[in-house]
């Protein structure tokens, strides 16, 4: 018989979702196991997405920064220090992160559990270990929290050395002549912009004619300039034929009007998949949807009442920050805790270069619910701060109600646009009126300042009418 | 094939050459060649991103028994080009660059550096095992998301010290005269060889990646390394199984299957399979690459 271990709550999956949901269980005193099948504990989030990508592009700025200071203060840097100590700085961030993790993980009395998860039934899961073996595990509450991977489309051979995805292109060692970036979300956006600074020549080839579609356009209009600024090509409007390595130096890319692109590595972003096949879902009684996720209700409980699935194997936002809330909401409810109010203006934060960050209703969503909106806006080189920073392409967007009274959405382009955002959001949950923003002080000089000054374009546009 | 000795001819041979290895190594000046200056630039060139394929074939044109062996290899049928190669651009646009560059590395290391006469075939083993090292370390890194052309210049030259050793012992005084046993020589070339290696990678300012590598690649070695490339970790599982796929490995599947390092590693029986799988494609490889 298989060695087996039985907990209150029992978690698949460490990464963002998984750890807060597993945490929240331990807080609520149950013995909880948690399952992961890498060595390391933190999920995609700490060591392919959020963490490295971030590191990478902070140290990008910083580095881009430090060259140009090189012209004032007279010195020089060693050329192939670039890529080099951009990774190993990559690689000590990443490695802090996950020690974090594990330790709290600790703390919190959490059984780690190495392996890859596969349910037996509704209440068990087989643990498939590294040397072959297999244990058991079974718990009245099961938290699917197996997170998603980047999508290989059928058309590109992807060879992780030539032809790299969302993963495999932390693993260079030198900065490419060139790069061509298949798709305009938001992770071929966040690494097309940060190549493309690093001096690298991007071209970014996707099928809508701008890149990231979902957000406001005078948002990505700043995006798309700057992007070109630094030698960055968008071709919208495409369709791939095929992609091919030529065996010693291009990888050619054959649009479907016959055009080709040429450049020495390629980043596929495409999409992601939930990580759910080898999950065995059936045996628990459930049925992936037609776009391969688990499908849940605004608990995140799935159609197996004991069964719970958080974060990215759910399906959009897919989000780190919201994975870490769904897990401990899950929890919670499972448990007849109070997990508080929900969630109601959920930010959405890009890390392109400038950043991109939005919250609550677009001026096009406003205008399709009340008619028409009054929007204000605040150029950051308008701005004391931005001036003082020489901030030239930031712009903050306040969306308000027809009366332009009522706060309706912020949308930020420019640096820090991803903490300035939560001041816009704090206003929307607490229903700040437009207003609030002219009669009160902010520190002088900040770009926080931008809140004002659209503010007061909003109340411009009002005294008008 | 080489007549192995009598066990007291061997360990005469051992106790004569051994205190001789120490010596050299002990007084910490090695006398061993330096890197040809073709072999040096074609290194510089693979890892040098402002390189083009007309770099790297300028570069191998200079050496005529290079360029002739990389024709060879393009052409063979483990390459099966649709049409023959007649030029390096074209061999290069077949085989790739970064195959290229750690091939004529290789080859040119192989025919132009140590100059060991005699155990011809033996030294075609050691680059057999090396060659088919690398190429295993490229499908390894490619399944943990690591950089595959790291690991197989890793793979390629971490046995770098043997033909190094080699050529040391081939200095040695032998007051009989006559050559050394195999026998001997691979078990001083087992113990000498990554003291060698190591003297060799910093003398030739190898890639540190590299240097870790020819340090650190055994089994009880390996967690030293530090370089977040891993490419220590990556040739120390490629080079159980390029044994296994030159049959020269003293472990069968099952046992490299249950190796600390394939823990380590993280590789599941599932990914293990996938690797062992490709045993037959990695020595048709090999076969076209060794002179
Ligand atoms: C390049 C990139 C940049 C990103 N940037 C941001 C950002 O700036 N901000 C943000 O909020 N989000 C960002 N994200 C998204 C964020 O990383 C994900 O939304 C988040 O990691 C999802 O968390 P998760 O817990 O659902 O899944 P994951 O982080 O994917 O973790 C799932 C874990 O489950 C494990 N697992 C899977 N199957 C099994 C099994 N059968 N048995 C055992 N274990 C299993 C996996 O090994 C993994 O460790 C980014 C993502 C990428 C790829």
């Amino acid at each position: 018989m298989k060695p087996s271990s039985s907990f209150d709550v029992l978690v698949i999956g460490s990464g963002p979702a998984g750890q807060k949901a597993a945490i929240q269980g331990a807080k609520a005193g149950k013995r909880v196991g948690l399952v992961e099948q890498n060595r390391e504990v933190g999920g995609a989030c700490v060591y392919q997405g959020t963490i490295p990508s971030k590191t990478l592009r902070e140290s990008a700025l910083q580095m881009v920064r430090f060259l140009q200071a090189t012209d004032v203060f007279e010195f020089r840097m060693r050329d192939d220090v670039k890529i080099t100590s951009l990774m190993t700085r990559l690689h000590h961030v990443v490695r802090a992160h996950g020690e974090f993790m594990k330790e709290q993980l600790t703390r919190n009395g959490i059984t780690p559990l190495h392996g890859r998860a596969k349910f037996r039934s509704d209440h068990e899961v087989d643990i498939h270990h590294v040397d072959g073996t297999c244990t058991t595990a079974s718990a009245p509450l099961i938290i699917i929290a197996a997170g998603s991977r980047p999508r290989i489309p059928d058309h590109v051979a992807i060879d992780h050395e030539h032809i790299l995805d969302s993963d495999s292109i932390l693993s260079l060692v030198y900065l490419p002549k060139s790069l061509t970036v298949l798709g305009g979300g938001v992770i071929a956006s966040e690494y097309a912009s940060m190549f493309a600074l690093l001096g690298v020549q991007v071209t970014m080839i996707d099928s809508a004619d701008r890149p990231l579609k979902f957000l406001d356009q005078e948002l990505t209009d700043q995006f798309s300039l700057a992007f070109e600024q630094t030698g960055g090509r968008y071709r919208g409007l495409q369709k791939i034929q095929h992609v091919q390595w030529d065996g010693y130096s291009h990888v050619t890319t054959t649009l479907d009007n016959g055009e080709t692109v040429n450049s020495e590595k390629m980043l596929v972003a495409l999409g992601r998949v939930a990580n759910i096949e080898y999950l065995n879902i059936s045996a628990a009684g459930l049925e992936p949807t037609s776009r391969g996720l688990i499908a849940v209700n605004d608990h995140c409980q799935t159609s197996v009442p004991h069964i719970y699935a958080v974060g990215d194997v759910i399906g959009p936002p897919s989000l780190a920050s919201c994975s870490m809330e769904q897990g401990r909401r899950a929890v919670c409810h499972a448990l007849g805790l109070d997990p508080g109010v929900a969630p109601e203006h959920i930010p959405m934060g890009i890390y392109t270069i400038p950043e991109m960050s939005s919250v609550g209703l677009s001026e096009q969503d406003a205008i399709g619910k009340f008619g028409s909106a009054l929007v204000g806006r605040a150029k950051f080189y308008e701005i004391a701060r931005g001036q003082i920073s020489g901030m030239t392409n930031g712009l903050l967007k306040m969306v308000a109600d027809p009366d332009g009274k009522e706060l309706l959405g912020v949308h930020i382009v420019g640096e820090g646009a991803t903490e300035l955002i939560h001041i816009g959001q704090m206003g929307l949950l607490h229903h700040i009126q437009v207003d609030r923003f002219i009669e009160n002080i902010f520190n002088f000089p900040t770009l926080a300042e931008a809140y004002r000054v659209a503010a007061l374009d909003i109340a411009k546009q009002r005294s008008r009418r | 094939m080489s007549i192995s000795s009598p066990p007291s001819l061997v360990e005469a041979e051992l106790a004569e050459l051994r205190p001789f290895l120490q010596k050299e190594l002990e007084a910490g000046t090695l006398d061993l060649p330096l890197l040809p200056v073709v072999a040096h630039q074609v290194l510089l060139v693979s890892g040098d991103p402002n390189a083009d394929s007309s770099k790297l074939s300028t570069l191998i044109q200079q050496d005529q028994a290079l360029a002739a062996q990389i024709l060879r290899i393009a052409n063979s049928p483990a390459y099966a080009p649709r049409s023959p190669i007649v030029s390096l651009q074209q061999a290069i646009a077949w085989l790739g660059f970064n195959m290229l560059a750690g091939l004529a590395f290789s080859v040119s290391v192989q025919s132009g550096v140590f100059k060991i006469s005699g155990h011809q075939q033996e030294i075609q083993g050691l680059w057999r095992q090396a060659l088919a090292t690398g190429l295993y370390g490229k499908e390894i890194a490619r399944r943990i998301r690591h950089n595959v052309e790291n690991a197989f210049l890793c793979g390629i030259l971490h046995l770098i010290g043997k033909p190094g050793a080699l050529h040391l012992l081939s200095r040695a005084p032998s007051p009989t005269g006559s050559s050394h046993s195999w026998t001997a020589l691979e078990i001083l070339l087992d113990e000498f060889h990554i003291p060698v290696g190591t003297v060799l990678g910093k003398t030739w300012k190898l890639p540190e990646s590299v240097q870790e590598t020819i340090q650190f690649y055994q089994d009880d070695q390996y967690h030293h390394a530090i370089s977040p490339a891993k490419g220590t970790v990556i040739t120390c599982l490629a080079h159980h199984l390029a044994s296994l796929s030159l049959q020269t490995s003293p472990m069968n599947e099952d046992a490299i299957r249950h190796l600390p390092v394939v823990r380590e590693l993280n590789f599941y029986p599932e990914d293990m399979t996938a690797l062992l799988e490709l045993q037959e494609s990695i020595r048709k490889n090999v076969e076209c690459f060794v002179i």
